[in-house]
């Protein structure tokens, strides 16, 4: 055997043993995904049913639940045509612990002394366990007395080219990414999505790709080549989804950034809303960008536009941050805006973030209770409003 | 306990199957997908999203990479897999057999080995060296036609004894032979054939056992040495880091003077293998059975030679490796420190029992994990990791009896890892352990003093658990309550994972108290 004879069969053992090994690796991904996705299921099942054991004995032993406390409300949160026209203002909350944990909710609902009927939270587009439907984030959000709002984000690079071959590779996949779902490119994902939300069967506001109209901010922006008509129908083909499956308790929250213009444009049209979504947060001196704005500056603009979709109006994010600004002024002059200049405000959701790393490279802190004068007067507000 | 049962299956000699081609070529590609899932895991693993307490993740990945880390050195040493082609041994050879007895070692056992000893065929003389000081074993010895040495008084356990026989004796080969061992007429035949080489300065045999049937015990100590004296030796042949285990290895009479006798201390072989590569001997091991001895069949006796292993192998590592390390071969100073270093596993299973306390106690935890991409990222490492466990059982010595899961011995290891802490904790510390031979005799203590570990653990556990409950019922805010569910599930599965690694030993001190009541 010559030694350049040796050195081939080197080489070709090597490439054969790297193909082999990849072939290997590869391969158990893809049954383990596979199998995982299918035990999930019943490990959600078994998970959740464990977890109303837990209600029942807590329950049993401390004589109280929250359901209880939220019991007033219980016609409107059941019913997803209740909650279409809502007789009464919503409040609700979102904790950046969430989905890890509810302590900081806790904490947050301790210190206002207040049980709120709406609990927000985000939920990203993957192919990871946790990016499927959540189930039990929103069926402990119905344990608890309350109804979900979830934020729905198509960041549509998170799933894995590996298991999905026929989408376009990633670099790739988020310029037109609309138009791609429209097409039903991912229906893969939105169809199990849209059964499991018609199995849960009780009433979740779903907020779909909010923001779309600002090019600063998500990949399914207008930066990324999605036109107005694109997201249209985006929206269009995603809701039909959700009805043929069956998924009517699914109510749509259409949410454009309001300080960005033509806001208008990407509205899909009155049967496929059901509420009509913004989000008021105050980023004071924190940036170049950004100055001390009060809930009234942010809102007043944008307000007649949103009056004429003639849909109940949802704050879906409300928070200020303290830099040169008076936190506890901000929302005393927000409560009153709420009661005396925009009544059409059907909800309003707290953003009790306290490190928000989104926007900048250090947190910031949207946390609601900053001092205990704020607490007090938030708390003494929303018994106001429970009173009405 | 059946396949122990046959005493004329027992008592037979027995070589491990020799290696194929093809065998190579599978354990081979075996090793490469291991390896490779292996650096995938890793990848995976050390990413700074993960890490939930700092501290706690660096213990984790302490405790789980030192495991890794051995089992793919293992697997190196795997893949050196190499046996010894039989050589007949040259006829003329003066051969001794060493063996010690001590006070408190039970007689019948002597005319048993004794009586083996002398229908060994190869031409040989027996020595017992004896310091019990009771007349009866030089009436023994002289009438199995062994000498009788009495040697009182004299350092180490039977180092002492055999570094003052060996002076005034001429004998150029010397086999010391455990009392306990009943070794088969071929034994001389089967080893003195290698010394052919003069650079061979030890050959060692398998040490197997007769007694494995005799308790729960005795089989999970039997267990957790198959695979050593099977395929790990025969690789550590391969790659020239062959040791001396303790019983029955022959030595070279000159390779012994070299370095001035058999080596002294808590793990006296290991000292003196140490000492003759360091010295440039080259050792052999044969992967046959020609003798069978006993295995600890009780607990304490058990712990107690466990304990004294693993303070005498950190000895090794702290002392004489260091001085040996210039002097050996880049093979033998992985091996010795991979030997050195067994023991830790008592500083990494108390890490895994801790991390699940911590967590239902304190509410830290080392990091945040998918369950699903844990399993996708470990879960072909432990494929591969059980793959070549099975395979390279084909080159057990005896696979007939030795073949099997190990789960036995398992069990007892992982429940023994208090002692193994001990022993780590004294080598640090230097605190002297007193040498006491491995009892033959069954040894008593009470069901609490030997169960003490484990029920403390599982009384742990339990508290944790109970805590737990109080927490939820009372402290916890609800919705927190409903949606960790499945993490507080999932550590108290933990949880009972622990507790039934601890069920070896328990079960093991429950066994011992109903022999003793017999």
């Amino acid at each position: 055997m010559t030694p350049r004879k040796k050195y081939q069969i080197a080489f070709f053992a090597l490439g054969w043993l790297v193909a082999i090994g990849v072939a290997f690796q590869f391969g158990l991904k893809v049954v383990v995904t596979r199998l995982y996705a299918r035990v999930a299921d019943g490990w959600t099942t078994v998970g959740q049913a464990i977890s109303d054991v837990e209600g029942r004995a807590l329950r049993g032993v401390r004589h109280t639940s929250r359901t209880d406390y939220l019991e007033p409300f219980r016609p409107i949160l059941r019913s997803a045509e209740a909650l279409r026209i809502p007789t009464r203002q919503l409040f609700g909350a979102y904790d950046g612990d969430f989905p890890k944990s509810f302590s900081g909710f806790a904490k947050l609902e301790e210190s206002v002394g207040y049980r709120f009927p709406i609990i927000s939270f985000y939920a990203a587009w993957g192919d990871k366990p946790e990016q499927q439907f959540p189930t039990r984030m929103v069926e402990t959000i119905d344990r608890m007395g309350s109804v979900a709002l979830v934020t729905w984000e198509p960041w549509v690079v998170d799933f894995d080219s590996a298991l999905r071959p026929n989408l376009l590779p990633r670099s790739q996949r988020e310029y037109a990414a609309l138009a791609s779902i429209a097409r039903g490119d991912y229906d893969f994902y939105l169809v199990p999505w849209a059964t499991a939300a018609a199995k849960f069967g009780r009433p979740i506001l779903l907020r779909f790709a909010h923001e779309m109209n600002d090019p600063y901010r998500y990949p399914w922006g207008p930066q990324n080549g999605n036109r107005p008509e694109d997201f249209v129908a985006a929206w269009k083909h995603v809701h039909l989804i959700f009805q043929k499956m069956g998924a009517k308790n699914v109510l749509w929250v259409w949410s454009p950034h309001i300080s960005m213009p033509w806001f208008e444009y990407y509205y899909p049209g009155p049967e496929w809303v059901d509420w009509v979504g913004m989000g008021v947060l105050n980023y004071g001196g924190v940036a170049s960008w950004s100055r001390w704005w009060s809930f009234h500056q942010i809102l007043e603009k944008a307000y007649p536009a949103l009056l004429k979709f003639e849909k109940p109006l949802i704050v879906c994010e409300l928070g200020t941050l303290s830099h040169d600004g008076d936190v506890l002024e901000w929302y005393r002059q927000a409560f009153y805006h709420i009661d005396h200049t925009y009544g059409r405000l059907k909800a309003i959701v707290f953003f009790n973030q306290s490190h928000d790393t989104t926007m900048s490279q250090y947190p910031l802190n949207w946390s609601v209770v900053q001092s205990p004068r704020v607490a007090a007067f938030i708390a003494m507000e929303l018994e106001r409003k429970s009173v009405l | 306990m059946r396949p122990w049962a046959d005493v004329s299956e027992i008592f037979r000699h027995r070589r491990a199957k020799p290696v194929e081609r093809w065998e190579r070529w599978v354990l081979g590609l075996l090793l490469f997908l291991g390896l490779q899932s292996v650096l995938y895991m890793a990848w995976w693993w050390y990413r700074l999203e993960h890490v939930q307490n700092p501290f706690l993740f660096a213990l984790l990945s302490f405790a789980t990479w030192y495991g890794i880390f051995r089992m793919v050195v293992g697997w190196y040493n795997l893949f050196h897999v190499e046996q010894p082609d039989p050589k007949p041994a040259l006829p003329g050879l003066s051969v001794a057999i060493f063996t010690t007895s001590s006070p408190g070692e039970p007689y019948e056992m002597f005319v048993r080995t004794l009586a083996a000893a002398r229908e060994i065929r190869y031409p040989h003389r027996t020595y017992l060296l004896d310091d019990t000081q009771d007349p009866r074993f030089a009436q023994l010895a002289r009438e199995m036609g062994a000498v009788h040495l009495e040697l009182v008084g004299l350092p180490g356990a039977k180092a002492g004894k055999i570094n003052a026989a060996l002076e005034g004796r001429t004998e150029e080969f010397i086999l010391v032979l455990d009392p306990d061992h009943v070794p088969f007429p071929e034994f001389l035949d089967r080893v003195l054939g290698y010394f052919e080489d003069p650079e061979v300065g030890f050959v060692q045999v398998a040490q197997a056992y007769h007694n494995p049937g005799e308790s729960f015990v005795a089989r999970a100590a039997a267990e957790q040495t198959f695979v050593y004296y099977g395929p790990i030796l025969q690789g550590m042949h391969g790659t020239g880091t062959a040791v001396a285990v303790g019983a029955n290895c022959t030595f070279r009479r000159s390779a012994l003077e070299s370095i001035g006798g058999h080596g002294l201390g808590l793990a006296e072989d290991l000292v003196t293998s140490i000492r003759l590569h360091a010295r440039g001997w080259k050792s052999v091991y044969v992967p046959e059975v020609v003798s069978r001895g006993l295995v600890p069949s009780d607990l304490q006796s058990y712990l107690d030679q466990q304990l004294k292993w693993s303070r005498g192998i950190h000895d090794v590592l702290f002392h004489e490796y260091p001085r040996a390390f210039r002097r050996l071969s880049g093979y033998q100073r992985i091996s010795y420190l991979m030997i050195g270093s067994y023991y830790l596993v008592g500083l990494t299973s108390l890490i895994y029992f801790a991390i699940p306390l911590i967590y239902l106690f304190f509410g830290r935890y080392p990091a945040a994990v998918l369950m699903s991409e844990y399993v996708q990222h470990a879960l072909p490492v432990g494929l591969c990791g059980v793959a070549v466990y099975g395979f390279v059982q084909r080159w057990l010595c005896d696979p007939a009896r030795e073949r099997g899961l190990h789960w036995r011995g398992t069990l007892l290891k992982l429940g023994s890892w208090s002692v193994y802490l001990k022993g780590f904790v004294l080598s640090v510390l230097g605190v002297v352990v007193p040498y006491i031979p491995t009892s033959k005799e069954k040894r008593t203590a009470s069901f609490w003093k030997q169960a003490r570990v484990p029920a403390l653990l599982i009384l742990l556990s339990l508290a944790a658990v109970s805590w737990t409950a109080y927490r939820i019922l009372f402290l916890v805010s609800e919705g927190q309550v409903r949606i960790s569910t499945e993490v507080t599930m999932g550590m108290a599965g933990f949880l009972a994972f622990n507790t039934t690694f601890m069920s070896g030993r328990l079960y093991a001190a429950w066994k011992d108290r109903e022999r003793r009541s017999e």
